[in-house]
């Protein structure tokens, strides 16, 4: 894959991000770059709002609903999110 | 309504008089007047200055007497049944600028906004451009850093209601140049904080309806304002506005439906008078049907609109489906049922003058409740994105509602400001409530028959919300899609009123306790999403009718608290 150089490789969360953001571009996952923000594909703040839901479903978090408007490349996001998941313990903060 | 909220709306109400009064300086006549004049109700506005109105716009803490959202709007459905001018023009206006400072403001700028309103001052918002309506966020004007820290306006604001006569406004502007949903910012400023000359106030916008309210814009050319005007932190904007506007969007229509009330009093007024082929319009099938109608879906107003407040306070992070949802339904609801009194009144509804004048200025007058504020539209489109997880996971959760969300007279915690949240986080307990309604031994025969057609219909909204497609979650959404939305709204007003009706049995209103009302707002809704509701007896239209008829009588409001008038 033709990623550039300042991405970090893909993780199993990355190109699952990647993949979700090229479901709702329309878009092939190959032509997501992760380096860009997610308004480059047409994804306002209601898209962010719904990935932000898709990723609480999938990584069982509770995530402020904005988190894809302060984090908004899916680097940025995979970032905040391995750190939140790492300083998530079982009796850590749930609703 | 509790104690305090009854004494403080009889208040009102002998405050503003009888309104069929020709000598009262707030009566009909004179609404009409100034009406026909173009200018606020001066009397009225020197009623709400000695009542102290805007001190229901202030939370307690600094003052005032903001403590509940059912409260507010019962007072402000009083100011909307004899003016809705007063209503937008000295209410809501304020209000809305008021509440983003309360959801997001710091101790200074809710100190500052609270003195400004309990001194009787005006507060304005300029979030509208014309250019962009409600797609805010691309709006153009903006809040940049000058070269000595301060921040420079510049760009225009329009169709603000009192933009010449406000002390404070909170203006919404982009601060930064990035794309994305954190480069606005609303700034909280005080026209006396200005240098002179600034706002350039534009030329007075003329409208069909509120003709009253004085609608204008603001202009601003490198105007400065200190970096702290931001409230908050910079670019939180879109985020407050789309918080602090679930309390808006939940108490503007409900107030608003003091609109309907009037013209339930002046069709029924008129149906009694008139006398056509030898017996009173009262008296006549089709007259008391559209009656009965435009009775039930008052009721289903008020139902979805006390429920939907009450969740402010109880589900704070849930009301940004439910606030939508209930703009939407109940603005929709009062429109038609206003359009279909009209046609009772025949061409006594066209005419500006005689007895009946004054429901042609309602009907005007109420227009904005489509499209003011948010748009109908605008508000399926924030409830819209949420169904499809709803549909996936939130809806299969049965997680209940507390029960205070739907009993009218039951303690409320104070407002959250703080808790409310720009998405559900796939959680609906309202949506919850109407099977568990389903469960409950008291339902039965006709009520239960109809539950059931509005569970169908349940189920088939998170059937087709299921299947939605990326590209029908976003403002491109088909017309179908969007009618999903409006469909989840009317559901929701369905589960609103058959629980209204299980929990307020100890209420000692013997009409509330009657299922009959309930049967008629669940069959008036099957009915607009398209469900065949089965037969209606015409028993039932007869009850409604003849309470219509009865409370006009003896001087009764038409809404669910069923207050004695003055």
């Amino acid at each position: 894959m033709n990623t550039p150089e300042s991405a970090p490789p893909d993780t199993e969360l990355r190109s699952w991000l990647r993949a979700r953001v090229a479901h709702y571009a329309q878009l092939d996952a190959a032509a997501i770059d992760t380096t860009v923000t997610l308004t480059t594909y047409g994804l306002d703040s209601v898209y962010a709002l719904i990935l932000c839901g898709d990723i609480e479903d999938h990584l069982g978090l509770a995530l402020e609903p904005t988190v894809a408007w302060d984090h908004p490349t899916i680097d940025a996001l995979a970032r905040y999110l391995e750190e939140t998941l790492a300083q998530a313990s079982p009796s850590g903060e749930s609703r | 309504m509790t104690d305090r909220t009854t004494a403080s709306v009889a208040d009102l109400e002998r405050r503003f008089g009888d309104p069929w009064d020709p000598g009262n300086p707030t009566g009909h006549a004179a609404v009409l007047a100034a009406d026909e004049a173009g200018e606020m109700l001066t009397a009225g506005e020197r009623l709400l200055d000695d009542y102290g109105l805007n001190a229901e716009f202030v939370p307690p803490d600094l003052g005032g007497r903001l403590t509940r959202l059912d409260h507010l709007i019962e007072v402000l459905r009083v100011v909307f049944r004899h003016d809705p001018c007063l209503g937008l023009g000295y209410g809501a206006s304020s209000l809305i600028p008021a509440v983003n400072v309360w959801t997001a403001g710091d101790e200074r700028q809710r100190r500052r906004m609270a003195d400004v309103l309990l001194a009787g001052g005006r507060a304005v918002s300029g979030y509208h451009e014309l250019a962009h309506g409600n797609d805010f966020a691309r709006a153009e004007f903006s809040a940049l850093p000058g070269d000595d820290g301060r921040l420079r306006l510049n760009g225009r604001k329009e169709v603000i209601a009192n933009a010449e006569r406000a002390e404070a406004m909170v203006l919404f502007a982009r601060t930064s140049a990035a794309p994305g949903s954190r480069s606005h910012s609303q700034l909280y400023v005080e026209k006396a904080d200005l240098p002179a000359g600034a706002p350039v106030h534009l030329p007075r916008f003329h409208s069909a309806g509120m003709r009253g309210v004085q609608l204008g814009g603001l202009e601003f050319r490198d105007c400065p304002v200190p970096a702290d005007a931001v409230l908050g932190a910079p670019g939180l904007g879109v985020e407050t506005a789309l918080r602090s506007f679930q309390i808006t969007r939940t108490a503007l229509p409900a107030m608003t439906a003091g609109i309907l009330e009037t013209g339930l009093e002046v069709t029924a007024r008129f149906a009694e008078e008139r006398v056509l082929y030898g017996r009173s319009l009262a008296q006549m099938p089709y007259i008391r049907s559209i009656l009965a109608d435009a009775f039930t879906d008052l009721l289903i107003c008020d139902c979805l609109a006390t429920v939907t407040a009450r969740a402010v306070h109880l589900l704070p992070g849930e009301t940004s489906l439910y606030a939508s949802a209930a703009k939407y339904f109940v603005a929709t609801l009062l429109m038609d049922a206003m359009d279909a009194l009209s046609r009772v009144l025949g061409a006594q509804f066209y005419l500006r003058d005689g007895g009946y004048g004054i429901f042609q200025k309602h009907l005007r007058d109420l227009a904005p409740a489509g499209f003011g504020h948010a748009a109908r539209v605008a508000c399926l489109s924030t409830v819209l994105p949420q169904l499809p997880r709803l549909a996936r996971k939130g809806w299969l959760d049965d997680t209940q509602p507390p029960t205070g969300v739907f009993q009218i007279d039951a303690d409320l915690p104070p407002l959250p400001f703080g808790r409310l949240s720009v998405g559900s986080g796939g959680r609906d307990a309202l949506s919850a409530s109407l099977s568990a309604a389903l469960g409950s031994p008291e339902l039965d025969g006709e009520l239960r028959r109809l539950v059931l057609v509005i569970a169908a219909e349940q189920a088939d909204v998170r059937r087709e919300c299921a299947a939605l497609t990326p590209a029908d979650l976003s403002v491109a959404a088909r017309p179908e899609a969007l009618r999903l939305a409006a469909r989840y709204a009317a559901v929701l007003a369905a589960t609103a009123c058959v629980n209204v009706w299980l929990h307020n049995q100890e209420r000692h209103d013997a009409f509330l306790g009657d299922p009959h009302w309930a049967v008629a707002a669940l069959g008036r809704i099957a009915e607009r999403v398209g469900r065949d509701p089965g037969q209606r007896s015409r028993h039932l239209t007869e009850r409604l009718a003849s309470e219509v008829l009865a409370r006009h009588r003896d001087r009764r409001g038409f809404g669910l608290s069923n207050r004695r008038l003055p």
